[in-house]
C-alpha cells in the first residue's frame, strides 16, 4: 500500500499544495531577494492567504500560487533586477574612484512608472476612491515629518507628500465634500465623501513628529512610493472633473510664506470659476484700478478673493459682491443635499485665527463649510480689525483687546459645529474656559447603547434648529453674529427648559417607585413577586428609563426559558450563542461602567 | 698623516678651483711630508702632487683611501718574499727605485718606543716601507668601525631622501619616433559614435539626465471612461484590506468624563497580562494647545503598512445574527400540558438523604429508603408517613413490586435484598403475602448449583419478610412487569454480576456471562427482552434464548442509569456527565438525540408509564421535565420537547437530587433529595 500522501510522478499537486505555495519557495520561484519580494507584493498589492490546511506548517507564510505567477509576469521584475545590475555598476565605479563614471550612472539610474500598476490594482476610479484611505494617512503622516536633509528620508520626497496633501485638501475644501471632524490624542481624523465614497484620514497634530527607530522605513517608503503616485492620479482625475488645470501653479508670494493651501485654495477656486465669471473680472478688475493702485497681482476672481475687495471696496456697493457669489454658488450644480448642507453651515460668516491656532487644519475646515477665513500674517484676505469678522478662534488663557462684535472661540467649537451641523452656541466655548467634552462623530452612540450628556444636548440643539428654519442671513451683511446669537440663545432657552423638565419627570417616578415600594412591604409581598408584577406593570408603561432596571435582576423564569431552549440547540449552535451573549454582555458590562463612572464624576462634582 | 692633508686641500680645492690655489697648497705638503719622510726626492713628492690633483679632478669620491696614490707602483705582489734580497722595495712612479729604509735592530726599535708616548699609534707600512703614526682623528674612525658605525661621526646615515631629478612634468620621451599622422586628424570610429548617440537621442532611446528631472509631474487621466465600463476585473480572490477602526469618544483629545478610568483602575491595568492591557488610555487635555504631539504616530503607521502586506487575508462571514432566531422553534409548552410544574408537598421525616423512592403501582403509596437507616411509606395524597421500617443499614434501593396484588417491596441495603410486606391490601392478599414471603426450610433455595453462593434466601424475622444475602455489595434492582421476577445487580460480581431471582420458587440464577462492570439492568416492559447497561454499552438481551441482541453505544463516560419508554423500542440512558441519550431501538445503535442537560451527574432518568413525559434528576440540584411524543409511524423521529426545570431541593455534600419517579397515573412528579425531603410536582 503507498503511503497516505502518495503522489504518482508526474502527477501534478491536487489541493492545497497546488493552490498555495510557501514564502521561502515563491522567493525561490521568482529568483528574488526577500527584499525584491516584498517590494513587489507591495507595489502589486500581494497578500499571503490562509489555506484550509496549511501543508507545510502552521509557522509558514501562505501566498495564492496564481498571484505569484502573477507577479512572475510581472515586468517591474525586471525592471528592478536592471536597476539591481545599475546599482552594482555604481558601486564599482566607485570603488575604482571613478568619480565621473559613477556621477554619470547615478543620473542614469533605470526607472519605472507604477500607473500601470495602480490601473491593474483600481481598474475603475471608484476603487481607488475606495482605497484611498490608508494612502491619505500615509502622506499626511510623511507631510509633516521634518524636512532635513540626512535623514532617513528625502526631502524631496517630504515636500511632494505635502504638495499632494496640500492639493487634496484643496479638492475637498473646495467641491464641500468635508463631512466629520475630529480631535483625537493621534491627530485630526477627517472624512469626506468623494463619489458616494467615505473617505477617513488622519493628520498627525502640527508638531514635531517622532522619529522611532523601531520602524524600518524602507517598507514604509515602498508604500510611501505607491501612494504618492497614486493620490497623484487620484488628484488629477479629481481635479479635471472640476474642471482645473493639474498640476496647479501657485502663487509663489503665498507659497514662500508657507500659505500653500491658501494659494491652492485660490488656484482651485479660479480655475473652477473662470468661466462664469469672466464678464465679472473685467468689470471688477477695472473697479480695484480705481480704488487701489497697489492691489497685488492677482487678479482673478474667486469667492475667497471676495473678501479682499470687499475689504478694500466701500460699501456701497454690494450688489456687485452678492453677484459674484451667486455666480460662485450656481456654477456647480449640487445634486446633494448633504453638500448643500455643509456648503451653507457657515455661509456669510468670517473667520480670524489667531496665531496660536492650528492654522492648517482650520484653513482646510473652515471653507470646506462655506465659511471665509484669515490669519495673522502677510497676505492674508483680510486684517484682523475687520469689522465683520463673526468669530475669532483663539486658544490661548486671555484675550488681550477683544472686538464686541465677534465672538472669541475655541478651535474644538469649529470641529463641533461641523459634527451637529448646526452652530452651536458659543458660550461654553469662550476664551479661558473649559470646552464642553470633544465627541467622536465616528460613534453611532444608540448602537452603543450609551450615549454621552453634551451629544443628547446636540441633539435636542439640532431638532430645535430643524424645526424653527434658520433664518438666512439678510442681504446687509452688517451684523451677521446676531442673529445666529439670538437663534443660539432661543436655542439655549430650549434646551435648557428641556433639560429641566426631564429632571423634574425623573424626580416624580423616583418618588412614586419609592411610595410603591413602600407601600408593598407594608403588604408583605417579596421581592421576587413584586417583579413580576413590576413587569407587567413596566410594559404598560411608556416610560423608558425603567427598561434597564427590570433587565437587571435576572428573573429565574426567563432563565429557565432560556435553558430549556439552548437544552435543544445542537453543540456549534449552542456555542455560537453563548458567543453573543458573551459579547452582548461584554457590552453592556461597557455601558455599565460608563454609567457608574459618570454617576461617580457627578456625585464628585455637587457633593 | 699625508692622506688627511691631500683630503684637506682637495676640500679647498673644490671650494676654489683654481690652479694657482692648488701650486700653493702642494708647497705646503711638501714640507708637511718632508717632516716625516726622509728619503722622498722632490720630484716623487711633485709628481705625488699631480697626480693627487689629477686624482681629485677627476674623481669626487669622498673615499680617502682611492683619492692617495700609493708612493710604491709595483702592485699586489708578495712584497716579503720577491724583494727579501733586494735594497729596493719597488718602484716608484717614475721608475725609480724606491730604497729600502734601514733597518733598526729590536732593541733600539723598542727603546725610541718606549720614549715616545706616541708610539701606540704607529704602524709599519710593509708596502711603502714605513711607519706611519695615526692622528687622532684616524683613530676615532678606526674606533667607529669596530664599534659598527659610520666612520666619520659627522656624516648622518639617514638624510632625508633628496631625489637627484626633477622627473615629474618632464618629458621622457621613449621614442624618438615622429608624432603620427593619426594625432591630428579628428578620429573616424568617434565620429561614428557620437553621430550613433545623437541619433539614438534624437530618437528619444537615450534620455538625458536633464529631461528625467522635468518629467516629475507626469501625471494623465488614468482613467477614462471605457476603463470604467471594461470587462477590467480585478483577479479573482481579491480581499481588500480592512480600513482601519474608526476612533470614538475616548479617543478625544477632550473625552466625557466617564470616558477617563480612574487612577484605581489605571493601577489595575498594571496588574493585567501584557496582552490584556488596554493599548489606549483616554485623557484629558483641557484646551488644545495642550495637546502634545502622539509619539506612536509613525509606529502605528508603520504596523499599519505591517498589517497591509503581512497578515493573510480571508473574507470571513461576519455572523450579525440574532441569538433569539438560534434557539430552536419547540412547540409550545401550552400545547403540552399536562406536566408536573410546581412542587405541592414536601414529605419530611427521613434524617439523611433520601436515596430512593418508589411508588405503589395503585398510585397511592409513596416508599422512600434514607441513608438513616429506615425505609418509610407515604400516603401520597396527604404526606402522612404510613410505616417506618428499621432496617439498620443505608438503603440504596427501593422497589414496589408491579403487580397490584402483590405489596411487596423490595429494598437494597449494602449485601441484602430485603423482600418486606408492606402491609397495604386486604385481608385476603395479606394472607398470600405471608405465605408468599415464608421459607420454610432454610437450605431450600440452594439446589441451583451456580448461585448457591451467589445468594441465600433467608427469613428476615424482625420485619417478617425475606432477606437475601448477596455474595457480594448489590447496587440495583428491578423488578419484572408481571411481580414474579426480579433482577438484581452485583457490580463486582464478574460473572455472577446479573441475577434473576423468581419470588414464587425463591430461586436464583445467573444466566449472563462475560459483561464488563454492569451499573444497572432492566427488564422490557412487555417483551421478553433484557437490558443490561455497563459502563458505556447497553446490551440487550433476549430473555427466552438466552443471547445478546443489540450493543448499544451510548458515547458517554459513564451511564448512571437507565429506562425503557413503557413501549419498548425507546430508551433513555443518563450518565454521570449530565448528558443524556435517546436511543431509538428500531433506528439505531447509537443515540437519536442526546441532550447536555445538566451541570453534573445525572443519578435518575425515568418514564412516566402513561403520559408522554420523561424525566431526569441530577446532582445539580435539578430535575428536567421533558415531553416525548413515540409516533406509531417508523418514519417519523420522537419529538423531544423539554418542558420545564424543577428546582427546590437544596444541594448536601456535592449533591443534589437522587431519585425521581412518575406518579403511575398522575403527571406527578416525585423527587427526593439529598436534603432529606422528598417532593411531589403537580401541574
Amino acid at each position: 500500500m503507498p503511503p497516505k500522501h502518495y503522489r504518482a510522478p508526474g502527477k501534478k499537486k491536487e489541493g492545497n499544495a497546488a493552490k498555495y505555495i510557501t514564502r521561502t519557495k515563491a522567493t525561490k520561484y521568482l529568483q528574488v531577494s526577500l527584499n525584491t519580494f516584498r517590494k513587489l507584493c507591495i507595489l502589486k498589492g500581494i497578500f499571503p492567504r490562509v489555506p484550509k490546511k496549511k501543508f507545510e506548517g502552521n509557522h509558514k507564510t501562505y501566498y495564492s500560487l496564481k498571484d505569484i505567477t502573477f507577479l512572475a509576469h510581472e515586468p517591474l521584475l525586471e525592471k528592478l533586477r536592471h536597476k539591481r545590475a545599475h546599482e552594482k555598476k555604481v558601486k564599482k565605479a566607485k570603488a575604482r574612484k571613478n568619480k565621473e563614471l559613477a556621477e554619470r550612472l547615478l543620473n542614469r539610474m533605470p526607472t519605472y512608472k507604477l500607473d500601470r500598476l495602480i490601473l491593474e490594482r483600481y481598474p475603475t476610479f471608484v476603487d481607488a476612491l475606495r482605497d484611498l484611505d490608508d494612502c491619505l494617512t500615509m502622506v499626511h503622516l510623511f507631510a509633516s515629518l521634518p524636512a532635513v536633509e540626512g535623514e532617513r528620508i528625502q526631502v524631496k520626497r517630504i515636500h511632494n507628500c505635502r504638495r499632494l496633501s496640500h492639493e487634496w485638501q484643496a479638492f475637498i475644501s473646495r467641491t464641500h465634500s468635508l463631512r466629520k471632524t475630529f480631535i483625537s490624542v493621534k491627530g485630526i481624523y477627517y472624512q469626506a465623501e468623494v463619489q458616494g465614497q467615505k473617505i477617513t484620514w488622519l493628520t498627525p497634530h502640527a508638531l514635531q513628529q517622532v522619529l522611532t527607530d523601531d520602524v524600518d522605513f524602507n517598507i514604509m517608503l515602498t508604500f510611501l512610493e505607491f501612494y504618492e503616485t497614486l493620490l497623484g492620479f487620484v488628484n488629477f482625475k479629481l481635479y479635471n472633473s472640476i474642471n482645473v488645470k493639474y498640476p496647479p501653479i501657485l502663487d509663489p508670494r503665498l507659497e514662500a510664506l508657507a500659505a500653500e493651501l491658501y494659494a491652492l485654495f485660490r488656484y482651485v477656486a479660479t480655475g473652477s470659476t473662470r468661466k462664469p465669471a469672466e464678464n465679472q473680472s473685467i468689470s471688477s478688475t477695472e473697479e480695484k484700478k480705481d480704488s487701489d493702485e497697489k492691489m497685488d497681482t492677482c487678479v482673478n476672481e474667486s469667492d475667497l478673493q471676495l473678501a479682499q475687495l470687499q475689504h478694500q471696496l466701500p460699501s456701497n456697493e454690494p450688489g456687485a459682491l452678492m453677484q459674484l457669489l451667486e455666480d460662485s454658488n450656481n456654477d456647480d450644480d449640487d445634486v446633494d443635499q448633504d453638500t448643500i448642507e455643509c456648503k451653507t453651515l457657515f455661509k456669510n460668516l468670517k473667520f480670524f485665527l489667531s496665531r496660536e491656532v492650528p492654522r492648517e487644519a482650520l484653513l482646510f475646515i473652515i471653507p470646506a463649510f462655506g465659511g471665509v477665513v484669515s490669519w495673522e500674517g502677510e497676505g492674508t484676505p483680510f486684517e484682523e480689525t475687520d469689522e465683520d469678522i463673526a468669530y475669532q478662534i483663539v486658544d490661548r488663557p486671555t484675550q488681550g483687546h477683544k472686538f464686541l462684535s465677534r465672538h472669541y472661540v475655541q478651535p474644538q467649537w469649529v470641529f463641533d459645529c461641523v459634527n451637529a451641523r448646526i452652530i452651536l452656541p458659543a458660550d461654553a466655548y469662550m476664551v479661558g474656559m473649559v470646552p464642553p467634552p470633544h465627541l467622536s462623530p465616528f460613534v453611532d452612540d444608540e448602537a452603543e447603547g450609551y450615549m454621552p450628556e453634551y451629544a443628547e444636548t446636540i441633539k435636542q440643539l439640532q431638532a430645535t434648529a430643524k424645526k424653527n428654519v434658520m433664518p438666512l442671513p439678510d442681504l446687509d451683511n452688517q451684523d451677521l453674529a446676531d442673529p445666529q446669537n439670538l437663534i443660539a440663545d432661543g436655542v439655549m432657552d430650549r434646551t435648557q427648559a428641556n433639560e429641566a423638565a426631564e429632571e423634574r419627570r425623573k424626580l416624580q417616578l423616583l418618588e412614586k417607585q419609592y411610595h410603591d415600594e413602600l407601600k408593598m412591604e407594608m403588604s408583605g409581598i417579596t421581592y421576587s413577586a413584586t417583579l413580576s408584577n413590576k413587569k407587567s406593570e413596566n410594559s404598560g408603561s411608556e416610560e423608558m428609563q425603567h427598561k434597564d432596571e427590570v433587565v437587571v435582576p435576572v428573573s429565574t423564569e426567563k432563565n429557565d426559558e432560556d435553558d430549556r431552549a439552548k437544552l435543544y440547540m445542537s453543540r456549534k449552535k449552542r456555542g455560537l450563542y453563548e458567543a453573543i451573549e458573551i459579547s452582548n454582555q461584554r457590552k453592556k458590562d461597557k455601558v455599565a461602567l460608563l454609567k457608574e463612572r459618570k454617576r461617580k464624576a457627578s456625585a464628585s462634582k455637587s457633593g | 698623516m699625508g692622506k688627511e692633508k691631500y683630503e684637506e686641500s682637495s676640500s679647498d680645492e673644490e671650494v676654489n678651483s683654481s690652479s694657482d690655489v692648488v701650486e700653493a697648497s702642494s708647497d705646503e705638503e711638501v714640507e708637511s711630508s718632508s717632516d716625516e719622510v726622509e728619503a722622498s726626492s722632490d720630484d716623487v713628492e711633485s709628481s705625488e702632487d699631480e697626480s693627487s690633483s689629477d686624482n681629485e679632478k677627476v674623481e669626487e669620491s669622498d673615499s680617502s683611501e682611492d683619492e692617495v696614490a700609493p708612493r710604491n707602483t709595483v702592485g699586489d705582489i708578495p712584497l716579503v718574499e720577491w724583494h727579501k734580497d733586494e735594497e729596493h722595495i719597488g718602484y716608484d712612479i717614475k721608475g725609480r727605485k724606491i730604497k729600502k729604509q734601514p733597518r733598526k735592530d729590536k732593541l733600539a726599535s723598542f727603546i725610541e718606543g718606549a720614549d715616545d708616548p706616541k708610539n701606540w699609534r704607529k704602524i709599519y707600512d710593509e708596502y711603502n716601507d714605513e711607519e706611519i703614526e695615526l692622528t687622532k682623528d684616524e683613530i676615532k674612525i678606526i674606533q667607529r668601525v669596530i664599534s659598527g658605525r659610520t666612520p666619520h661621526a659627522e656624516v648622518n646615515p639617514y638624510e632625508d631622501y633628496v631625489d637627484w631629478f626633477e622627473y615629474e612634468d618632464k618629458g621622457h620621451p621613449l621614442s624618438n619616433a615622429p608624432e603620427p599622422k593619426r594625432r591630428f586628424i579628428p578620429s573616424k570610429w568617434e565620429q561614428k559614435r557620437v553621430a550613433n548617440l545623437v541619433r539614438k537621442i534624437r530618437a528619444g532611446l537615450i534620455k538625458v539626465s536633464d529631461q528625467n528631472k522635468e518629467e516629475e509631474h507626469n501625471v494623465y487621466s488614468l482613467w477614462t471612461d471605457d476603463t470604467d465600463s471594461v470587462e477590467n476585473k480585478k483577479r479573482g480572490g481579491y480581499v481588500p484590506a480592512p480600513k482601519p477602526k474608526l476612533p470614538g469618544h475616548e479617543e478625544a483629545y477632550n473625552p466625557p468624563v466617564e470616558y477617563i478610568p480612574t487612577a484605581e483602575e489605571i493601577n489595575s491595568y498594571e496588574l493585567m497580562y501584557e496582552e490584556d492591557r488596554p493599548k489606549f488610555i483616554p485623557r484629558r487635555y483641557l484646551n488644545y494647545r495642550s495637546v502634545p504631539a502622539y509619539d506612536k504616530g509613525v509606529k502605528e503607521s508603520f504596523d499599519r503598512c505591517l498589517d497591509q502586506y503581512l497578515c493573510p487575508r480571508t473574507r470571513k462571514k461576519r455572523i450579525n445574527i440574532d441569538p433569539e432566531s438560534l434557539k430552536p422553534k419547540l412547540p409550545s409548552r401550552k400545547d403540552l400540558r399536562p406536566y408536573p410544574t410546581t412542587c405541592y408537598l414536601e414529605y419530611r421525616g427521613h434524617m439523611g438523604p433520601v436515596n430512593c423512592i418508589s411508588v405503589d403501582p395503585s398510585g397511592q403509596w409513596l416508599a422512600s429508603g434514607s441513608t438513616d437507616g429506615t425505609a418509610r411509606v407515604w400516603e401520597i395524597e396527604t404526606g402522612r408517613c404510613l410505616k417506618i421500617w428499621e432496617v439498620g443499614e443505608v438503603a440504596r434501593q427501593i422497589c414496589w413490586n408491579p403487580s397490584p396484588d402483590r405489596p411487596i417491596l423490595a429494598v437494597v441495603l449494602e449485601y441484602d435484598v430485603l423482600l418486606l410486606n408492606s402491609g397495604m391490601g386486604d385481608i385476603d392478599i395479606q394472607t398470600k403475602m405471608k405465605e408468599l414471603l415464608h421459607i420454610s426450610e432454610p437450605g431450600a433455595t440452594e439446589d441451583a448449583g451456580d448461585s448457591k453462593s451467589a445468594v441465600t434466601w433467608i427469613q428476615h424475622e424482625k420485619h417478617d419478610g425475606i432477606r437475601m444475602k448477596h455474595f457480594k455489595a448489590v447496587s440495583s434492582i428491578e423488578w419484572h412487569f408481571k411481580g414474579d421476577y426480579f433482577t438484581t445487580v452485583v457490580p463486582s460480581g464478574d460473572s455472577k454480576a446479573i441475577l434473576l431471582h423468581q419470588l414464587s420458587k425463591k430461586h436464583s440464577e445467573t444466566p449472563f456471562r462475560k459483561l464488563g462492570i454492569p451499573v444497572t439492568a432492566v427488564f422490557h416492559p412487555s417483551k421478553k427482552k433484557f437490558f443490561v447497561a455497563t459502563k458505556k454499552f447497553v446490551h440487550v438481551y433476549d430473555l427466552s434464548k438466552v443471547e445478546k441482541i443489540q450493543k448499544l453505544e451510548t458515547g458517554v463516560r459513564e451511564i448512571s442509569s437507565i429506562s425503557i419508554h413503557p413501549g419498548g423500542e425507546n430508551i433513555i440512558v443518563g450518565s454521570k456527565e449530565g448528558k443524556m441519550c435517546w436511543f431509538d431501538l428500531e433506528l439505531s445503535t447509537r443515540p437519536y438525540k442526546t441532550l447536555k442537560v445538566h451541570s453534573k451527574d445525572i443519578t435518575r432518568v425515568t418514564f412516566h408509564r402513561t403520559y408522554p413525559l420523561f424525566a431526569s434528576a441530577s446532582d445539580d440540584c435539578t430535575a428536567y421535565v421533558f415531553h416525548s411524543t413515540v409516533y406509531s409511524d417508523l418514519n417519523q423521529n420522537p419529538l423531544i420537547v423539554p418542558l420545564e426545570i424543577l428546582r427546590g431541593h437544596k444541594p448536601e455534600h456535592g449533591r443534589g437530587v437522587l431519585d425521581c419517579k412518575y406518579h403511575p397515573r398522575q403527571p406527578w412528579l416525585f423527587t427526593a433529595g439529598a436534603d432529606s425531603i422528598i417532593k411531589l410536582y403537580c401541574h
